[in-house]
C-alpha cells in the first residue's frame, strides 16, 4: 500500500500545529473522498475555529459557514442542490455549544449531509479556553484551576446526545490516536458518505483528536492523555446505526 | 390576469415565487406568519422546498446555503426575529451572495407589541448587522407595490450580489386589498451565476471558494467596492413618490402605511386651501436625497417627518438633506397605536398654524 | 363613493370572516376594497375589530379616525366604537349580546338580536350573515343583496344544500331588519 496525499488536496503544507490530528482528520476524509470518486462532486461547510484552516488545503467547492451555522447551511445548500456530496466539518464550540440547536436541528429532521466532529476538547483558534467538551478537572485559559462542574457543568456527549433521535441514519465515534481508531474513522466516514449518496440521511461522526499547543502536552504525550482521559469519557463506537449492512 | 382580493403577507409570498424563489426558510413571529405559511405548500407545488427552521438564526443560514447553490431564497420575520437574523444577513453580504430578507414591522424595542410599527428603519437602513455594510430597503405602501417590489428584489440582490430587505410595517402584512400578480419566472438554476456552486451539466470543476473571511489587503479592497456600490446605488436606483412637493409649503415625509394615511389628511387640508405637499421614499436605501435637495428652500416652510416610531427613525437622514434650510416637525406615534386620517390632519394643521415647535 | 365600515366583537364571531366577505362581495362588483385586521395576541375570545373600506377608485387610506357604518357585535365593541360613527351614518348593532342602551340619535340605529335569530335558524354560526344582511336593508351603500347572496354562494360552493339555504334565509331575514329600521 502505497503512503500518498489524497488528490482530494492540495500540495500545500499544512497549517495546523505540529502534532495536531485536525491534519490526519483531514487526511482521512480527503481519502474516502478520493476512494469514492466524490473530487468534484464534493461540497465541504467549513466551520469557524481551527476546524476551518483544512480549507486552505481542499480542492473541492467551499462553502464558509457562520460559527455553528454549518449544518444550518448545508441544510439549505443540500434541500436545493442534493446531487453534490455535501459534508460539514465542525469542531468543539461550533458544534456542542454555540451550533447546538443547528446540529440538533438538522439531525433530528434528518438531513441528508454528512457532519465530521472534531472534539478536542479546547477552543484552539482562540487560544485555549473551555470547550463544552473540556474534561472534568481540565485546565483552561477559562479554567485556570481545571473544569469545576459546579459551575460548568459536565463535557458534553454529542453521540449520545444525537442518539436519542428518531431521524438519524448512522452515529458513531473513534479516536484518532491508534491506527486502528484511525482505520475505523475511515470507514465511518466512508459509509456515512456512502448513505448520503444513497439518499438515507443524517450521518455524524465523532473523531475524538488532541491540541498539543493548548493542552501544554507533546504530541505524543497527548496520545497518552487521550487514553487515560478522554476516551474513558468519550467512549468510542456507534451510538446509531439504522444501516448496519452498508459498510 | 384579474385583480384578486389577497392579504399583505400572502401578496408578498405569492410573489416571491413568481419571481423565482425557491427555497425559504423561517421561524414563526407574528405579524408576519402567512408568509411561512403560504409558502410550506406553495413552494412544493412549483418544485421549491420550504423548512421551517429551529431558530430565526439557524433559517437565514439555510437561505445563505441555498443561495450558495444558485437558488434564489428568502426568509422573513419581524423586528425581534430580524435582530436574530442579523448574523446571516452580515455574512450573506460578507460573502456577496444575494438573498431577500422580509421585515414585517411591529412594536419595540424587545418584544415589543404584535402591533404594527415603524420601529426598525434605523436598523434597515444603518445596520442590517455588524461590520458595516448597506442593503437596499424596500418600503412598498400598496400592496401592488410590495408584489411589484418583491418581484424585482432578486434582479437587484443579483446584480449587486447582496441581500436586499423588504421593510413593511404589520399593518400592511395583514390587510387585503387587490394585487395583480406578475407573470411566472422561471428560476436560472443551470450553474451560470458567478457566486453560485451550482455545477453546470456535465462541468468537472470544483476549488471554488464562498467565504466570509479575507485577508487585510483584499477586505479592504471589498469595503471600497460596496461603498462604490452604495453611491452608485444613490445616482441610479432611488425609487420615491413625490406628492403635490412643487408649490407646497409644507412637505410632509412618510413611507409604508403612515404614507397612505397622511396622504389622504394632505388632500382634505389641499381642499381647504393648505399648501402641503408629500416626499413617500420607496427605497429607504438609498435615501431619495435628490428629492430634498430639489426642494425651493424660498418657498417651504417647514418639513413634518410622520412615522410610527418614536424617537423618530428618519429625522437624520431627512436633516443630513435639509441643512437647517428649513424647520423639521415630527407628528409620531408608537407601541402598535397607528394613524388616522384626523390625527395626521390635525397635527398637520396645527404646525401651518403655528401651533406645534 | 368612498365607504367605511367598522365590524367590531369578540373572537369567534365571525367578525373577520364578515368583513372579508364583504371586501370580496366588493371586489367581485368591480369596486376597489380593503380589509384591515385588528386582534390581540390571543387565538380565541380576544377582542376582534376590522375595517373595510370600499370606494370606485383606487383607495388611499386604509385606516380612518371615523367610519360610514359600524356593525357592533357585543356590549364591549359598542361601549369602543359606538363614538367613532359618523353623524347621518347607520349602526347595526347586536342586540343578542349589547343590553345598554343605544342614545345616539344622530345615526340610523338598526337592533338585531342576531345571535337569538340565528340560533332560531339553526346556527349561532350565521349570526354574522344577518348583521351583514341589515346592513344591506338599511341601505348603507357598500354592497347589494344579490352580489351578497352570489358571494355567500361561491365562498360556500363547497358545502351542502343546507348550508347555502341557510345562508340565504340569514341574509334574508338581517335585511328585513334592515328595511323595517329605516321605513319606521
Amino acid at each position: 500500500m502505497e503512503y500518498k496525499r489524497p488528490s482530494s488536496l492540495k500540495p500545500t503544507p499544512s497549517g495546523f500545529c505540529p502534532g495536531c490530528m485536525h491534519s490526519l482528520a483531514t487526511k482521512l476524509i480527503a481519502d474516502v473522498i478520493e476512494e469514492l470518486g466524490q473530487q468534484e462532486n464534493c461540497v465541504h461547510v467549513a466551520p469557524v475555529g481551527c476546524a476551518t484552516l483544512n480549507l486552505a488545503y481542499w480542492k473541492g467547492d467551499i462553502i464558509g459557514a457562520a460559527h455553528g451555522r454549518a449544518p444550518a447551511v448545508a441544510t439549505g445548500f443540500k434541500r436545493t442542490n442534493p446531487d453534490r456530496l455535501v459534508f460539514a466539518y465542525q469542531g468543539d464550540g461550533d458544534c456542542a455549544a454555540i451550533g447546538l440547536a443547528e446540529i440538533m436541528g438538522a439531525a433530528n429532521r434528518g438531513e441528508n449531509f454528512t457532519v465530521i466532529f472534531f472534539n478536542n476538547q479546547t477552543y484552539g483558534m482562540t487560544g485555549g479556553q473551555m470547550a463544552p467538551t473540556t474534561l472534568i478537572g481540565q485546565k483552561t485559559t477559562t479554567t485556570r484551576y481545571g473544569r469545576d462542574p459546579l459551575t460548568t457543568g459536565y463535557p458534553l456527549k454529542m453521540c449520545e446526545l444525537l442518539a436519542t433521535l428518531e431521524a438519524p441514519a448512522f452515529i458513531s465515534r473513534y479516536a484518532l490516536n491508534t491506527p486502528k481508531g484511525c482505520m475505523e474513522a475511515r470507514k465511518a466516514i466512508k459509509k456515512g458518505f456512502t448513505l448520503q449518496m444513497e439518499n438515507k440521511g443524517f450521518s455524524f461522526i465523532e473523531l475524538l483528536g488532541n491540541c498539543p499547543t493548548n493542552w501544554g502536552l507533546t504530541p505524543l504525550q497527548t496520545m497518552e492523555y487521550m487514553d487515560t482521559n478522554t476516551i474513558p469519557y468519550f467512549v468510542p463506537g456507534v451510538y446509531k446505526d439504522k444501516y448496519a449492512e452498508v459498510k | 390576469m384579474a385583480k384578486q382580493l389577497v392579504k399583505g403577507n400572502e401578496a408578498i409570498a405569492e410573489a416571491a415565487v413568481r419571481a423565482g424563489c425557491r427555497f425559504f426558510a423561517g421561524y414563526p413571529i407574528t405579524p408576519q406568519n402567512e408568509i411561512p405559511e403560504y409558502l410550506s405548500w406553495r413552494l412544493p407545488e412549483v418544485g421549491g422546498v420550504f423548512v421551517q427552521g429551529e431558530s430565526e438564526v439557524a433559517s437565514v443560514n439555510m437561505v445563505y446555503g441555498a443561495a450558495a447553490s444558485g437558488c434564489r431564497a428568502m426568509t422573513s420575520s419581524s423586528g425581534p426575529g430580524i435582530s436574530l437574523k442579523s448574523e446571516g444577513i452580515s455574512y450573506l453580504a460578507g460573502t456577496q451572495l444575494p438573498a431577500v430578507i422580509v421585515n414585517i414591522s411591529r412594536g419595540g424595542p424587545g418584544l415589543g407589541s404584535i402591533q404594527p410599527a415603524q420601529q426598525d428603519y434605523l436598523q434597515a437602513t444603518k445596520a442590517m448587522g455588524h461590520g458595516g455594510f448597506h442593503v437596499m430597503v424596500f418600503a412598498p405602501a400598496t400592496l401592488q407595490e410590495a408584489v411589484d417590489l418583491t418581484y424585482d428584489a432578486w434582479e437587484y440582490a443579483e446584480r449587486d450580489r447582496n441581500p436586499v430587505l423588504i421593510l413593511m410595517d404589520g399593518c400592511l402584512g395583514s390587510i387585503m386589498e387587490q394585487v395583480e400578480f406578475p407573470p411566472m419566472k422561471e428560476p436560472d438554476r443551470k450553474g451560470t451565476h458567478a457566486w453560485d456552486l451550482n455545477l453546470k451539466e456535465g462541468e468537472k470543476r470544483n476549488g471554488r471558494l464562498l467565504t466570509p473571511y479575507f485577508p487585510e489587503a483584499l477586505l479592504e479592497i471589498k469595503n471600497k467596492s460596496h461603498k462604490m456600490m452604495i453611491e452608485k446605488w444613490q445616482r441610479n436606483d432611488v425609487k420615491v413618490e413625490e406628492f403635490m412637493v412643487d408649490d407646497a409649503e409644507y412637505v410632509v415625509v412618510a413611507y409604508g402605511i403612515s404614507a397612505r394615511v397622511a396622504k389622504e389628511a394632505i388632500l382634505r387640508l389641499r381642499e381647504e386651501g393648505e399648501n402641503v405637499g408629500m416626499i413617500r421614499p420607496i427605497t429607504l436605501s438609498p435615501f431619495p436625497k435628490q428629492s430634498f435637495r430639489n426642494l425651493n428652500y424660498d418657498q417651504v416652510k417647514g418639513i413634518i417627518d410622520v412615522e410610527l416610531a418614536i424617537p423618530a427613525q428618519m429625522h437624520d437622514d431627512i436633516a443630513l438633506e435639509v441643512l437647517g434650510r428649513a424647520p423639521i416637525y415630527e407628528y409620531c406615534r408608537s407601541g402598535g397605536l397607528l394613524f388616522d386620517d384626523e390625527g395626521i390632519y390635525a397635527a398637520v394643521k396645527k404646525i401651518i398654524d403655528g401651533g406645534a415647535k | 363613493m368612498k365607504k367605511s365600515l367598522v365590524i367590531s366583537g369578540s373572537g369567534g364571531q365571525g367578525v373577520m370572516s364578515a368583513g372579508i366577505m364583504i371586501a370580496q362581495t366588493a371586489v367581485d362588483a368591480d369596486k376597489y376594497a380593503t380589509f384591515l385586521p385588528e386582534y390581540g395576541p390571543e387565538q380565541r375570545g380576544g377582542s376582534a375589530k376590522c375595517t373595510v373600506v370600499v370606494n370606485d377608485s383606487e383607495i388611499i387610506s386604509p385606516l380612518m379616525a371615523k367610519c360610514d357604518t359600524l356593525i357592533v357585535m357585543n356590549e364591549q365593541a359598542y361601549a369602543k366604537f359606538g363614538k367613532t360613527l359618523k353623524s347621518g351614518g347607520v349602526m347595526i348593532a347586536n342586540t343578542s349580546r349589547i343590553t345598554s342602551e343605544i342614545t345616539r340619535d344622530d345615526v340610523t340605529v338598526v337592533r338585531v338580536p342576531a345571535d337569538d335569530l340565528a340560533v332560531e335558524l339553526g346556527n349561532i354560526k350565521c349570526a354574522n350573515i344577518i348583521l351583514i344582511g341589515a346592513l344591506i336593508g338599511a341601505e348603507a351603500g357598500i354592497i347589494t343583496e344579490e352580489a351578497m347572496l352570489a358571494s355567500l354562494d361561491k365562498k360556500f360552493a363547497s358545502k351542502k344544500a343546507e348550508v347555502l339555504a341557510l345562508n340565504h334565509a340569514a341574509l334574508a331575514k338581517g335585511v328585513a331588519y334592515g328595511k323595517e329600521a329605516i321605513h319606521k
